[in-house]
Order: C-alpha cells, then sequence, then structure tokens
C-alpha cells in the first residue's frame, strides 16, 4: 500500500481497490481483508499546501483594456460637451445625457452580466443576435421618438454601449481614436447631429464586425437572464443617481468639466481590477484553516483585505488625482467645485459596491441599495435643493453605501461562509 | 443545473411500457462503451418508450452525438455546474411542491453520503424533500444556519470511529466549501422532475441513480441498476492516482461510496456487464438475488481472418491513467528490444482532463526512444478495421468492465494480452494471455510469444472470434435485457 499510494489506506475500501489493482489479489480476497489491514495508528501525511487553480485571467486582464477605453471615451466626450451645447443648446443636451446614461448604464451591466462576463463572451452575443438586434431596435425606436433631445440620446447610447463591446473585441485603442477624431471635427465646427450621425454608424459597423467575426459557438452557456434583467436594473439605478443631481450640469458649463470625472473613472478601474483577485485569493486564504475557524470570523482575513485593498485604491487615486485636476485651475475651469469631485467618487464607491453584491448574489441588497440612493438623491434634491455642486449626488451614493455595507460588512469577516454560500453557490 | 435545455419531449412513437434512462456523462453526449451500449439497448428494444435523463457537467452546451430512434426522447437535462436556475414549474407541474426551508439539508446529506455507516432512507428522504421543494435549495444553501450546522456535522462525521476507516485526513475550510458545492447540485439533481414511467434504468451507481431514487420513493416504480464498471471502485482508483491534497481525495472517494451505496440500496436488480463487477457489488452488500449479470454484445462478423504477419501490435483505447499507457510503453520498450522489427500503434484520443498525462505519455515514448515503433495514431471511425491489421491486441488497463476493444479485437479473431482486471479474465478464458496488472515483464512476454508463434497467435484467435460469437453477440445482449425489462415492467406478484 505504501508502495503504491506512498500513505496508509484510508479505509478498507481503498485497500482492497489499490490490492486489486495494482496487487493483482482477487476481488474477494481483497474485499475480504477487513479492518485487520488498516493501520489505525497512522498519523496523517503531512501535505504541501495546494495549489489554487486561477480563475479567468484572461477576463480579469481585459479590464485593463477596457478601462483604458472608457478613460478615452470620457476624455473625448468631456470634449464633445462644450461644442455640442453650443450646437444643440445647453437643455437640449441636458436631457439627451439624462436619458442616455441610465439607458448605457442598464444596457452594459446587462451584456456584461449575460454575455461579456463569459470567456466566449462575444461569440455568446453572436449567438443571440437577433433577439439583440431586435431591442436594440426597439429601445432605438423608443428613444428616437422623445421629442427634440431622442435622436441624440439614441446616438450617444449606441456609441457608449458599442464601445463597451468593441474594447472587449480589443479594438478599444480604434474606438477611442474615432472619439477623438470626433471632438477634432465637432471643435472645428462640424455640425453634430450629422457627425454624432456617422460616429453612431462606423461604431455599429464595427459591433457587427466584431460580433460577426468573434468565431463559432463554443458551447459556454451565457448567464441567466434573469440575473441579466436584474443587473440592468441596476445599472439603471446607478444611471439614474449619476443624472439625478440637477446641480452637476454634465459639462453643458465650462471648457472640459467631465473631466471631474476621470479621477473616479480612473480609481473605481483600479479598485475592481483589484477586486477580481477575491475568486482567486479566498480559496487561497482559506487554505490550511481548520474546520472549527471555517465557519468564524477571521481577522484580517483574505476576503476582508482584497475589498478593503480595492476600496483604498479607489478612494487613494480618486483623491490623488482629484487634486491633481483641481491644481490644474487653468484647464478646469468649471469643474473646480471640490464637491463635484467627491461626489463623483462616492458615485465610484457605490457602483463598486453594488457591483460586489451583484456579483456574489446578494441581488437584494443591491437593487435596495441603488434604489434607496436614488431616492435618498432626489429627496435631497427636492427638499434640500444644492448647497453645493453634487450634494444631492453625495447624500444618495452615502445612503447607498451604508446599505451595501450592512451585508458585506459580516461576510466580509466570515470568508469560509463567503466562500461556500455566496461564490460557490451562484 | 437546469433541466431547462433542451425541453422535455415526448418520443414521436410512443407504445409499450415507459422506461426513464438516466446517464451521467455518457449517453448521448459523448462517444464510449457505455454510450454506445446505451444506444444499442434503446435502439434495439423498440417495444419499449424511452425516456433519457442525461447528467452532464462542464457548463456548456453539449453536442447530441446519437440520434434518438423515434421510440426515445430526451427528458430534459441536467447541467450540473451550471449557473442557470431550474425554469420555474408551471402550475400543474408545482402540486406537490411546498414552500420551506430546512437548514439542516446539508448537514443531513453530509451525514449520508459522507459517514461510513450510511443511511440510504435518510438520505432518500433528504433528496426527496429537495424534489418537494426545488425553489428552496438555493436559499438555503445560502443561509448561514445551514452553513454553521453542515460544519458541525462534518466534524461529527471526521470524529466518526469504525474498525473499517483508517485515520481520516484533516479537511480544510476550502475542503468543506468544496464539498458543500457538491451536496448543492447533489439536491439540484434530487429536485429534478422526472416524467411518469413505468421503469427507472440507472446507467451507473452515481449521480445517475440521484433523480431515479427520489422518483422511486415517490412512485414505487422499480428501479434498474446497470453497472459496466464499478463506480465505486473507479471513484477510489481515481482518487488512488490523484494528486490532489488528501482532504479532496477522501471526499471524492466517500462521496462516490455514499452515492453508490444508496444506488445499491435502492435497485431492485442490478445488473453488470461481467462477473467480476458482480464479485465487488457482492462484496459491497448487495443481495445475491438482485443480481442478474448481462454481459455486453457486439455485433457479429460474418467471417474472420488470420492475423497478417506484419509484427503490429495494436491498442484502441481512450489516453488515460486507467488504461496504464506507461506500462504499455515500457512493454513496447521490452518487446522491440527483443523483437526490433515489432511495432506498435496506440489508437484513441486522451480523455478530456487527462491532457497532462498523454503528454507525459509523449514524454516517456522519448525516453524510451521508441520512435517510430510506438505511435500515437489518435481517433479512428474504423476499430474493425484497425484491429484487423493487428498481429496481437494488447491492453495494459488497471480498470475494466466488460472492455468493448476487446471484444471488438476477438470478434475479428485477434488474439489478446491483456491485465487480468475487471471481466477481462472471464472474457479471455482459454482464448488469450492474460497477466497481472502492471507487469511489464509478463506483458511483454506474452507480446512477444505471439508474435514469434504466428501458429499460436492465430489458434488463440480462432477460439476468441468463436467465444465472441457464442456468448457476447447484441443478439443475446438484447434479448436478455428484453426479458428483464419485460419482467420488471409487467405486472408485479
Amino acid at each position: 500500500m505504501h508502495a503504491r499510494l506512498g500513505r496508509p489506506a484510508q479505509d478498507v475500501l481503498e485497500l482492497a481497490v489499490v490490492l486489486e489493482a495494482w496487487g493483482g489479489i482477487a476481488t474477494v480476497t481483497a474485499l475480504g481483508l477487513g479492518a485487520g489491514a488498516l493501520p489505525h495508528d497512522a498519523q496523517p501525511t503531512p501535505e504541501q499546501s495546494a495549489r489554487w487553480a486561477p480563475a479567468d485571467h484572461a477576463i480579469r486582464e481585459s479590464v485593463v483594456p477596457e478601462g483604458v477605453t472608457l478613460l478615452l471615451a470620457i476624455l473625448a466626450i468631456a470634449a464633445w460637451a462644450g461644442p455640442l451645447g453650443r450646437q444643440l443648446g445647453p437643455a437640449t443636451l441636458g436631457r439627451a445625457l439624462s436619458v442616455a446614461l441610465p439607458v448605457t448604464l442598464s444596457l452594459q451591466w446587462m451584456i456584461r452580466s449575460r454575455y461579456l462576463s463569459r470567456q466566449a463572451g462575444l461569440r455568446l452575443l453572436a449567438a443571440d443576435r437577433v433577439p439583440l438586434s431586435l431591442l436594440a431596435a426597439a429601445i432605438g425606436t423608443l428613444l428616437l421618438l422623445l421629442p427634440g433631445f431622442g435622436p441624440i440620446a439614441a446616438m450617444l447610447v449606441a456609441i457608449w454601449v458599442g464601445g463597451t463591446v468593441l474594447s472587449r473585441r480589443g479594438w478599444g485603442l480604434a474606438y477611442g481614436a474615432l472619439l477623438i477624431a470626433e471632438a477634432v471635427g465637432l471643435a472645428a465646427g462640424l455640425a453634430a447631429d450629422l457627425s454624432l450621425g456617422a460616429v453612431t454608424l462606423a461604431t455599429t459597423i464595427a459591433v457587427a464586425a466584431a460580433v460577426g467575426t468573434a468565431g463559432a459557438a463554443s458551447g459556454e452557456l451565457p448567464g441567466r437572464m434573469a440575473r441579466a434583467l436584474v443587473a440592468a436594473l441596476l445599472g439603471a439605478l446607478l444611471g439614474g443617481l449619476l443624472v439625478g443631481d440637477t446641480s452637476l450640469g454634465w459639462g453643458i458649463h465650462g471648457a472640459f468639466p467631465a473631466l471631474a470625472l476621470v479621477p473616479s473613472v480612473i480609481g473605481s478601474v483600479w479598485g475592481g481590477y483589484h477586486l477580481w483577485a477575491l475568486h482567486d485569493e479566498i480559496p487561497r486564504g482559506l487554505r490550511g484553516v481548520s474546520l472549527a475557524h471555517a465557519g468564524g470570523r477571521i481577522a484580517h482575513g483574505p476576503a476582508a483585505g482584497i475589498v478593503i485593498g480595492a476600496l483604498a485604491r479607489l478612494v487613494g487615486i480618486t483623491t490623488f488625482l482629484s487634486a491633481l485636476v483641481l491644481s490644474a485651475g487653468f484647464w478646469t475651469r468649471g469643474t473646480d467645485d471640490l464637491s463635484l469631485f467627491v461626489a463623483f467618487g462616492c458615485a465610484a464607491l457605490l457602483c463598486l459596491l453594488v457591483s460586489l453584491l451583484e456579483s456574489l448574489g446578494y441581488l437584494r441588497w443591491a437593487l435596495l441599495s441603488g434604489a434607496a440612493g436614488l431616492a435618498a438623491e432626489l429627496g435631497m434634491n427636492r427638499w434640500a435643493g444644492a448647497p453645493v455642486p453634487g450634494a444631492g449626488l453625495i447624500a444618495g451614493s452615502v445612503v447607498g453605501t451604508l446599505i451595501a455595507g450592512v451585508p458585506l460588512t459580516g461576510r466580509l469577516r466570515s470568508p469560509g461562509r463567503m466562500l461556500a454560500t455566496a461564490l460557490w453557490i451562484k | 443545473m437546469s433541466v431547462a435545455a433542451p425541453r422535455r419531449r415526448a418520443p414521436r412513437r410512443a407504445h409499450g411500457p415507459r422506461i426513464l434512462l438516466t446517464t451521467e456523462a455518457t449517453y448521448p453526449y459523448a462517444m464510449g462503451g457505455v454510450s454506445s451500449w446505451c444506444h444499442l439497448v434503446v435502439s434495439g428494444l423498440p417495444e419499449f418508450t424511452w425516456s433519457i435523463l442525461p447528467i452532464h457537467a462542464g457548463g456548456r452546451r453539449p453536442r447530441q452525438l446519437f440520434e434518438l430512434p423515434p421510440h426515445a426522447a430526451l427528458a430534459g437535462r441536467v447541467d450540473v455546474w451550471s449557473e442557470q436556475l431550474p425554469r420555474r414549474r408551471s402550475r400543474r407541474n408545482r402540486r406537490g411542491t411546498r414552500r420551506g426551508s430546512r437548514p439542516a439539508l446539508p448537514a443531513e446529506l453530509a451525514r449520508t453520503l459522507i459517514g461510513w455507516t450510511s443511511d440510504p432512507d435518510a438520505l432518500t428522504d433528504a433528496l426527496v424533500w429537495c424534489r418537494r421543494h426545488p425553489e428552496a435549495l438555493r436559499r438555503t444553501f445560502r443561509s448561514v444556519d445551514a452553513w454553521s450546522l453542515f460544519l458541525a456535522e462534518l466534524r461529527n462525521v471526521l470524529d466518526e470511529r469504525h474498525p473499517d476507516v483508517g485515520r481520516t485526513p484533516e479537511l480544510d475550510a476550502v475542503d468543506a466549501a468544496n464539498l458543500y458545492q457538491r451536496l448543492y447540485w447533489i439536491a439540484r439533481t434530487a429536485a429534478v422532475e422526472t416524467p411518469a414511467t413505468d421503469l427507472l434504468h440507472v446507467t451507473a451507481a452515481g449521480w445517475a441513480a440521484i433523480p431515479a431514487l427520489v422518483h422511486q420513493r415517490i412512485s414505487g416504480v422499480p428501479l434498474l441498476l446497470t453497472e459496466h464498471g464499478v463506480y465505486v471502485r473507479e471513484a477510489y482508483l481515481a482518487a488512488a492516482r490523484s494528486s490532489a491534497p488528501a482532504g479532496e481525495r477522501f471526499l471524492s472517494s466517500r462521496l462516490a461510496r455514499g452515492l453508490s451505496m444508496a444506488a445499491y440500496a435502492g435497485a431492485d436488480v442490478v445488473a453488470p456487464v461481467t462477473e467480476a463487477n458482480a464479485r465487488w457489488e457482492l462484496g459491497l452488500g448487495v443481495e445475491p438475488a438482485s443480481i442478474r449479470v448481462i454481459h455486453n454484445g457486439i455485433a457479429p462478423t460474418p467471417s474472420r481472418s488470420d492475423p497478417p504477419g506484419d509484427l503490429k501490435v495494436v491498442s484502441i483505447g481512450r489516453i488515460d491513467p486507467l488504461k496504464d499507457v506507461q506500462t504499455m510503453l515500457h512493454v513496447a520498450a521490452e518487446v522491440t528490444r527483443r523483437i526490433p522489427a515489432a511495432h506498435f500503434e496506440y489508437w484513441g484520443p486522451p480523455t478530456k482532463g487527462q491532457e497532462v498525462y498523454a503528454r507525459t505519455c509523449e514524454v516517456l515514448r522519448g525516453q524510451l526512444a521508441l520512435g517510430d515503433r510506438f505511435r500515437f495514431m489518435g481517433t479512428t471511425s474504423a476499430p474493425a478495421d484497425v484491429v484487423r491489421s493487428a498481429d496481437v491486441v494488447l491492453m495494459t488497463s488497471i480498470s475494466e468492465g466488460l472492455p468493448m476493444a476487446a471484444l471488438e479485437a476477438m470478434a475479428q479473431g485477434r488474439a489478446i494480452v491483456a491485465t487480468g482486471v475487471g471481466g477481462v479474465p472471464d472474457l479471455l478464458r482459454g482464448c488469450g494471455i492474460v497477466v497481472p496488472s502492471g507487469d511489464v515483464r509478463g506483458l511483454a512476454t506474452g507480446v512477444t510469444a505471439l508474435l514469434r508463434d504466428q501458429r499460436l497467435a492465430a489458434r488463440l484467435g480462432q477460439r476468441a472470434y468463436a467465444r465472441v460469437h457464442d456468448h457476447y453477440t447484441q443478439h443475446t445482449c438484447l434479448r436478455r435485457y428484453r426479458a428483464l425489462l419485460a419482467e420488471l415492467t409487467g405486472p408485479r406478484p
């Protein structure tokens, strides 16, 4: 037994199986050896701490180009705000943005939940191209029907959602170049509706090509539809939170006002990237933790460490970059209100926590924190006004964050429970 | 898991008693001996109406490799490890399902499946609860209470002292979470709806038995278990070979044991494909009166040819540690040392998940400097032609039931040198050379003797051909199953 296994048999069945398979002993004899052949006093052989197969690194690594693309998009669109506001009128652009942003976030969260969170995400998208095209057409038609600002909103949604698909395909830089070209064109005096239409058409064609050339069906299953719908609702709530505060102005005033978004977006991408380690690090950190401690709280456990690390990255980078942008007052005319940066930083924090709750399957908590945040923001706007720019967004984000923190606080301190009941029971 | 895809269909032609066939990682989504057998029985017995419920793992949409005959249809599919939740039942199908919670469920499953002293009745009770409360399962397993109760019970199980059990390894939190997840999937498999049927036919004493055991408890329908290998034996062999941590090995083998013991306890008839499996089943507590050995069968070949005399040795099988390909490489090295003109062909792909093993075999082939004298040929769609081109067929497995590759070789009249595992010694009695597993010298001597003495090889081949035609034809296999299924679906005394 020792020669074959390098350890004593765990029970009489293993003894019989090994002796029969490798020792040439007849089944009946092997099964009849019984308990007498087992060394009951043997100590368990110490083992190497097991390696842990990392989760899907390809998807984790794709967060970086997606983040860079997002940043390019924000910078470019920040540059669009002034010229678009001048050509279309601030009111029209403001209304278009307040519809386009929630719709975009809703669609992005949905396709990420159902398709892009999978390795074969684009192929899964391709497999569902007919219902997705119908959905896109329906949303586009509804938006176009909105009087005045509808066509602009529809084009912005198509451009932003298309960017998510293109960056996943690895075409993020080309997409960024397209947005920068549009920024240059608008600054040079191109007609807003025509040039935006051209960018929309180019993005749509590129998306069709990206999905069409993604490859054959892989057999991988898409995410649950019900969960994708909840994700869509979460995206809409967070989008609503971003546009619900009328004091933000959304870059219609000032030269590059949407620059205020950049620090929190970079912080959010970095924090989110760190959070991906959760799926690897929790099992790694729990290796060797005895059963007696598997259900209890572990001070400085792997789950809490990673989430705190992600939050620290988000807050740290947002604060640092905000200070940097504020200090460059010449460039950031119109975005030099400290409260604006605080508001976007709080919103990024809430987005991160809601996203974490969603990925762990605590959908009701995620919905509750998103909805409560939005309600608090709207309530603030209605009854308290805007003592400082972004006050509503700050209030909503803080309320949402506090609610999101309730389920997370206890669970993060019990990583064993989190692994068993949340990460591995989807 | 979802039984969602594909949707349940009725057979295009339905008459005769209804049989629900449950499979695990085989028919109709994978090629192999068990799948071929399933297809033979389902296609060859049109007097029954077949529903097939495959259990499939991997989170991917599988491709159906066998076309079902008109009197058979899929009864859904259990996708284990998939993220999909069971489809909500229609109001009509929701009869008998209840709302509720049972925080002790994971603990009960741990006790009844991992504990050495099994209690199949208690296990089936818990599984029946899962069927009646499908929508409570996810909530139950995600609850704090369930996890705490499970941990306490798992510690009790590990502290269990029994003369037949050695020291249990120390499990850690990850092992526990891993088991917890597997128990969740067992609960989800138990929750799968099964169609009305007159007989439950289970093709492996593992996961495939779960929905059948529940159905049996609810409706009292008889359960037939066909074992091609011995499920628990193969699980223990896999664990013994595995380099996984001790806790993981312990839990996977114990879980297989728990499932097998429950399947044996629930089966009205156990039909192994070989007497060797029957000996294991008897040893594991199956009543002798419940066991009916029904051999696998092969389509008869009209005529037999003599070996070509090319000094070619052929093997057919997956590249898998169970086939002990590394021993075969050593045998090839030894044989080619004695007969330099001898050459070996290995036909078959690596088993999914055993790609590393396949690579180590390739490395060993290089280290032994076998060159073209041993070649991995890949998959074949014409095994009969491959076998016919050989002088000797070699099998070095450490575990077999009644191997189709051996039957194929016998049907072509080829002499076989094989390890004496599973049903192989019974099968080759008087018509082949049987050597203990892992005995490189013995195997090499057998192969060398047959390559050098072509008359002996031809004579053994002739006897193998006669034996397969007398005892191991598809016709015989179907005749015996027809009688058994009719008996089990007929009026009960």
